[in-house]
């Protein structure tokens, strides 16, 4: 019996300093993790959608409450003024759901530009929604107060050739951002007014 | 002393190299030879996580229980396979996207395992350090030839620099599963015959 | 129903486990030399990775995910793949011997091998349900006793055969798994 106690014993004491151990690598690593994470999913869409700002809105990001869950909001800054932001949102594609971000100007409420962040759409055909520029530019300068549809639904938007149902996924996630953009302003207006960017470059 | 712990550590670069001489570790080599730039990434993984761990089971060999040594090993493998995994996302995020399952699965590799029941369990810790650390590096050149070798042909590079120039048209079936078999047996062929007789 | 036969298909066939995604080489290597320790050692797998699907995939959903503890997946799912081997391998001894003498040697070098640890993580960042979690646990083991048994077949007849010094062995083994690799590479437009 006092074997099988001091087997357990060093089992137990091993794996107590391995997880402390690792725990503590975990805390120092983690907010760096998650940047890296960020810039390598998200990074280049943001980066096109943010043409020409100021800063990195991977580290000028903020996490706003949404009922249960956090929506993380990037900021891009503009003339030394935050200007605009950005925040993720998805719609069912034809494979899944289609991630889709979502520039807003927040002076003037309108789009200042989309790109996709994730897709399982088929390559070449519906994967045009993320690499065809003549799709995307088409959100552009959309206000929030307007829903986004398809020209085949009635609405403004010419579908890819070919991937009506991708296309129909995009305007759905833009829907998606725009409404939770409209439920979440106040909040996002009231961080913005106290807002300081981290890292500017000229 | 400095002596043996000179010659445990060349060993591992000839005499025992894996996965050549110690026919251990195959499914990485397989996996992450694809191009050279992933085979350097999994081999300071393997030189950081092997010689970490040599010298740890070495340190406390006496006070392990022989009945649960391997589980003892095994947690003290994991847990620097574990940091090397949160290290790699933090600093080299591409590289740890291209490596995939195969960096949290170093701790099945059986290179980590037997050394620790085969050399540190019985050594001491300096010897164990040089052990680790030449059959690490070992394993690394070892991969690093074989991915040369699949991405000079396969890609027309190598580190991603153009090899041949544009004209050339890339021998895909070298960077593709059975090109992998293939190019390792035929390496281990020419190692055999270096052999002594 | 669909989604299974697809899941199975894919799983078997279009990534096998050996051939494609070059995991559980050592024992295919290793045991492979007679046929039947390639059927023992397949029949293991088989049995223990369904079971070790079906424990990680519990461990990671209800333990791990809600306290935030992700980063230690490695860590438990080797302790849970080789405590879970002991246990198997205890209760085989006492309750079924028969069993127990046929796949009992193979039990321990399970522990080791990267099949099991690897499909196991595969699930995960799948994120299958615990359905298709089972499911895809299985075929992919069926999958490697599949590529096992075939390659020991192979490997029985290059016995006889008069291969040159150098290439002997494993060796020979490995070239002869690329043809075999390259067999499995018609599969791929089947799934899309």
């Amino acid at each position: 019996m006092r074997d099988i106690l001091k087997l357990f014993l060093a089992v137990t004491i091993f794996s107590a300093i391995s997880g402390g151990l690792l725990a503590f690598v975990r805390s120092a690593t983690q907010a760096r993790i998650e940047y890296q994470q960020l810039k390598f999913v998200k990074g280049p869409t943001l980066k096109e959608i943010m043409k020409g700002c100021q800063n990195d809105p991977i580290v000028d990001r903020f996490k706003v409450k949404c009922g249960k869950k956090e929506k993380t909001i990037f900021v891009g800054v503009f003339n030394g003024k935050p200007k605009v932001i950005a925040l993720e949102a998805f719609g069912k594609g034809f494979h899944g759901d289609i991630g889709v971000m979502v520039g807003i100007d927040v002076t003037t409420d309108k789009i200042l530009g989309i790109g996709v962040t994730t897709h399982g759409e088929t390559p070449g055909v519906g994967s045009r929604v993320k690499t065809d520029p003549s799709f995307r530019t088409q959100f552009k300068g959309v206000s929030v107060n307007e829903s986004v549809k398809v020209k085949a639904d009635g609405g403004q938007i010419d579908a890819v050739t070919g991937a009506t149902i991708s296309s129909r996924g995009v305007c759905k996630a833009v829907n998606n951002a725009l409404a939770l953009y409209k439920k979440l302003k106040p909040e996002i207006l009231k961080r913005l007014k106290n807002f300081k960017s981290k890292k500017l470059s000229s | 002393m400095v002596k043996r712990a000179v010659n445990e550590f060349v060993k591992g670069l000839w005499e025992e190299i894996p996965p050549f001489r110690l026919v251990l570790g195959l499914c990485p080599t397989l996996a992450v030879t694809k191009t050279v730039e992933n085979a350097l990434g999994m081999g300071m993984a393997v030189i950081f996580v092997l010689t970490c761990s040599n010298v740890i089971v070495s340190a406390v060999r006496n006070l392990i229980p022989k009945q649960v040594r391997i589980a003892c090993f095994i947690v003290v493998i994991a847990t620097f396979v574990t940091i090397v995994e949160l290290v790699m996302q933090a600093f080299t995020y591409p590289l740890y996207l291209k490596l995939g399952i195969f960096i949290p699965l170093i701790v099945v590799n059986c290179i980590l395992l037997g050394r620790a029941e085969a050399f540190a369990s019985k050594n001491g810790v300096i010897y164990s350090l040089a052990d680790g650390l030449g059959i690490g590096i070992g394993y690394t050149l070892a991969l690093s030839a074989l991915a040369s070798i699949r991405e000079i042909f396969g890609y027309g590079t190598f580190y991603h620099i153009s090899v041949f120039g544009p004209s050339f048209k890339p021998f895909s079936f070298m960077v593709k599963a059975p090109g992998a078999f293939v190019c390792l047996g035929l390496m281990l062929c020419i190692m055999n015959m270096f052999k002594k007789k | 129903m669909e989604s299974y036969i697809v899941l199975v298909i894919s799983c078997i066939f279009v990534n096998n486990i050996l051939l494609m995604q070059y995991l559980g080489n050592c024992p295919f290597l290793g045991v492979s030399k007679r046929m039947e320790t390639a059927v023992g050692m397949a029949m293991a797998v088989i049995f223990v990775l369904v079971m070790a699907g079906a424990v990680t995939w519990v461990v990671n959903y209800y333990i791990l995910k809600p306290y935030d503890l992700e980063y230690l997946r490695t860590l438990s799912f080797i302790l849970v793949i080789a405590s879970l081997v002991q246990l198997v391998e205890m209760f085989l001894k006492k309750n079924i011997p028969a069993l127990y003498a046929g796949l009992g040697i193979y039990l321990p070098l399970i522990t080791t091998n990267c099949a099991v640890l690897g499909v196991c993580l595969i699930n995960m960042k799948e994120e299958y349900d615990f359905i298709h979690t089972l499911v895809s646990s299985f075929s992919y083991a069926a999958g490697f006793g599949l590529a096992l048994v075939l390659f020991a077949a192979i490997r029985e007849r290059i016995l006889l055969a008069r291969v040159p010094k150098p290439l002997q062995d494993t060796s020979i083994g490995l070239v002869t798994a690329g043809m075999l690799s390259l067999a499995f590479f018609g599969f791929k437009g089947m799934i899309h």
